[in-house]
């Protein structure tokens, strides 16, 4: 690095979780975000919103996350998430074969309603609950379902061949011991095309863009606080 | 998980236009249970956004008489039209409503956090059409706006520039004496004359000034006149150089409709969308809702919108997706400066011409819209036009779009890719009140936003809330996001 100190052009991405319920899509984003775990987490309601930071070598990621609640009853609030979203996480649990259903569910609703140039990351989760050596930086591949004290429904190999024929990044993680976690957000911060991000905002951004791709109007600006509010509204 | 209707809620809101949606985003932190409901299949009621095959199914739905306020839509296609690309590259807006700086919808958005979800772009020139003279062509001419401008351009004789820089300078003191007294007696006529009374100006320039309030009778008066242009001038550079009025991405308000019901969901609202109230029945202190979905719900309140047209005149609106960047229409002016993504311009009233020979009554506006709206490919962009509806509208706003898209020297005419047309009526202006049932007046159908749309949202939160409602309170939220600071980023490489 010639210099780590120069400001680099930094990006929002616009990143949504889909899957089933209790698969443990908020534990992957707390894992990611705050690198910590609950066992028995609740349930999310409704939805969460979390951001993160990802430094790749030229550029620095913003992940605006949104959290969807996987037990949503009518399916109303997915469509509003995924509008305008840059990137997905359609999450399944791999120890239950009707999470991949809906996961694949998800995927199909994406490729036909989502921006086109989506990204989507397949992410099954609960490796721990697997005889894979999750975390201790083993490869998780190819490892059968039918052995002994092993609650893996769902091999690796199906879902992985599933995601090559759709075109998705594919990973397998465990939002218990952070194993694969943070390397399936870094794949998608790397999968995204430069020419779909955002203009950049904050400081040090300013520099990095070229001054026609200043855009964005930043709120935040200088609008004068002293601007009498006589409104009633 | 308790079911819908062994729930009772505190509120059922009725759609998801932007009182109702903004409403939801002001109780978000309440603690109240709301369910959030709409009839259609997407969010933004009279204020959506539309890919093409979404605007392909709403025409059909409005064509069919089902539209609510909304009426005649169409969609043509011209022969031939290759370069349209895929449905969800587009996102047309039913509400390209351009929001000035000072509005106090940018307070509300920055003081909820909930503006970190919305990208704001630049509204730039104001152009004025004018018509072919002797042998001269016609010409879009740019209206200067700011003082520097006003000295600066080439377009006016330097008499106008004079009266131009002596209105600018009385505007911004109108509230005060003695510019109060001399508009005063002009209040209530047009503000044409008071512009001729008072400031000499003539036909053209006076219409330079009335473009700038985006009046669609174009007899506006001058005391809304003067508010409305003073709003403009005082909005000037207030976020940055060069810009009065700025416009989200992605379908205006749309968007704004779209943040308000996540920060909604995010508070726990339930969400269902495809569902409307059948049938309605008041018992003692709450309201038993029968909804289309076959559930009956027990709430304490309803809050709804009017649809139902009032006699008043409504809009009609040509949407055109053309096969032209307009690249010279969205340069900034002043250094350092957005670039804008919005360009506006004003065809006065009798500018234009129907096939059968009938000058247009009232003005038409024409909203041009980058790729940088994100509302359509990059090359491409989306025009709205907009002009009170007569019998003559439709072939004014097909003339109007003629003209605009006519190759001025040789070059080739952008072509028409996609259009889309349709009728929007006016309904009641009221909020009302009936015990627990409350209903928000029917979207207004104006150019820019209008600050009075935000008032029933605030009534309507007033009520919800009860004794617990403290003002200094409305709206005004911390971050819920729980970034982490700039030294707990992770370093992946």
């Amino acid at each position: 690095m010639a210099d780590s100190n120069a400001p680099k052009p930094s990006s929002s991405v616009k990143l949504v979780l889909l899957g089933e319920a209790a698969v443990g899509k908020s534990s992957l984003v707390l894992r990611f975000v705050n690198n910590d775990f609950q066992e028995n987490k609740e349930p999310t309601i409704g939805a969460a919103f979390l951001t993160q930071k990802c430094n790749l070598p030229t550029r620095t990621i913003k992940f605006e996350i949104w959290d969807t609640a996987g037990q949503e009853r009518f399916a109303s609030l997915a469509p509003m998430y995924y509008r305008n979203a840059q990137a997905a996480l359609v999450v399944y649990d791999l120890t239950k074969p009707t999470s991949l259903i809906k996961a694949k569910h998800w995927v199909a609703e994406l490729q036909r309603q989502a921006s086109p140039g989506i990204v989507i990351a397949l992410v099954g989760n609960k490796l721990d609950l697997t005889n894979d050596e999750a975390g201790a930086g083993g490869d998780a591949e190819d490892v059968g379902a039918e052995e002994s004290g092993d609650a893996r429904k769902i091999s690796t190999e199906e879902a992985k061949t599933y995601a090559e024929e759709e075109g998705l990044l594919f990973f397998e993680t465990s939002a218990k011991t952070g194993y694969h976690v943070t390397e399936v957000f870094t794949a998608i911060a790397n999968a995204i095309p430069e020419t779909s991000l955002k203009t950049a905002r904050g400081p040090g951004a300013a520099h990095a863009a070229s001054r026609t791709e200043e855009q964005r109007v930043n709120l935040n600006g200088p609008r004068d606080s002293n601007a009498k509010e006589t409104c009633v509204c | 998980m308790e079911s819908l209707s062994d729930t009772l809620w505190d509120i059922v809101i009725c759609g998801t236009g932007l009182q109702q949606s903004l409403l939801a985003l002001a109780l978000s932190r309440s603690g109240k249970k709301i369910l959030h409901i709409d009839p259609n299949e997407f969010y933004g009621s009279a204020e959506a956004a539309f890919s093409l095959q979404d605007a392909e199914s709403w025409a059909h739905r409005v064509s069919t008489g089902s539209g609510g306020l909304f009426a005649f839509a169409s969609i043509t296609k011209p022969e031939g039209a290759v370069d349209l690309s895929s449905s969800r590259a587009y996102s047309l807006a039913l509400a390209p409503k351009l929001i000035h700086a000072r509005s106090t919808l940018l307070s509300r958005l920055v003081s909820s956090r909930a503006y970190r979800q919305v990208e704001f772009l630049a509204v730039g020139s104001f152009y004025i059409f004018r018509p072919p003279q002797d042998t001269q062509n016609p010409t879009l001419v740019r209206i200067p706006s700011t003082r520097e401008e006003v000295f600066s351009t080439t377009d006016v004789s330097s008499k106008a520039k004079r009266q131009l820089m002596k209105f600018l300078k009385f505007v911004l003191d109108s509230e005060a004496s003695p510019q109060l007294e001399t508009w005063q007696p002009y209040a209530d006529t047009p503000l044409t004359g008071f512009l001729q009374q008072e400031f000499n100006m003539d036909a053209e320039l006076q219409m330079y000034i009335i473009t700038f309030t985006l009046s669609l009778e174009g007899n506006i008066s001058t005391k809304d006149g003067l508010a409305v242009i003073r709003r403009h001038l005082s909005s000037m550079g207030l976020y940055g150089p060069g810009f009065a009025a700025i416009y989200p991405k992605w379908g205006g308000l749309s968007e704004i409709t779209q943040i308000s019901c996540r920060a909604g969901a995010v508070g726990g609202a339930v969400y269902m969308l495809g569902t409307g109230i059948k049938e309605m029945e008041t018992v003692e202190n709450e309201v038993k809702l029968q909804l289309t979905s076959g559930d009956t719900v027990r709430t304490r309140m309803l809050v709804r919108a009017s649809d139902s047209a009032s006699g008043q005149t409504g809009i009609n609106r040509l949407v055109a997706v053309i096969s032209s960047p307009l690249s010279s229409m969205f340069q900034s002016i002043v250094e350092g400066a957005p670039r804008p993504a919005v360009a506006v311009i004003a065809f006065p009233a009798g500018s234009l011409s129907t096939p059968a020979g009938r000058a247009s009554e009232h003005p038409v506006y024409l909203s041009a819209h980058s790729s940088d709206t994100g509302e359509c490919p990059v090359g491409q962009s989306v025009l709205y036009l907009t002009t009170l509806s007569t019998p003559d509208a439709k072939a004014v706003l097909e003339r109007a779009l003629d003209i605009f898209i006519c190759p001025t020297s040789g070059d080739e005419a952008p072509q028409v890719l996609y259009q889309l047309q349709y009728e929007q009526r006016t309904g009641p202006d009221t909020f009302e009140v009936d015990g627990p049932i409350f209903t928000f007046p029917a979207p207004s159908p104006s150019l820019s936003f209008d600050d009075s749309t935000l008032v029933p949202v605030r009534e309507a939160w007033k009520r919800v809330m009860g004794d617990a409602a403290v003002y200094a309170e409305y709206l005004v939220f911390d971050d819920r996001d729980v970034a982490l600071d700039d030294n707990d980023v992770y370093d992946t490489w």
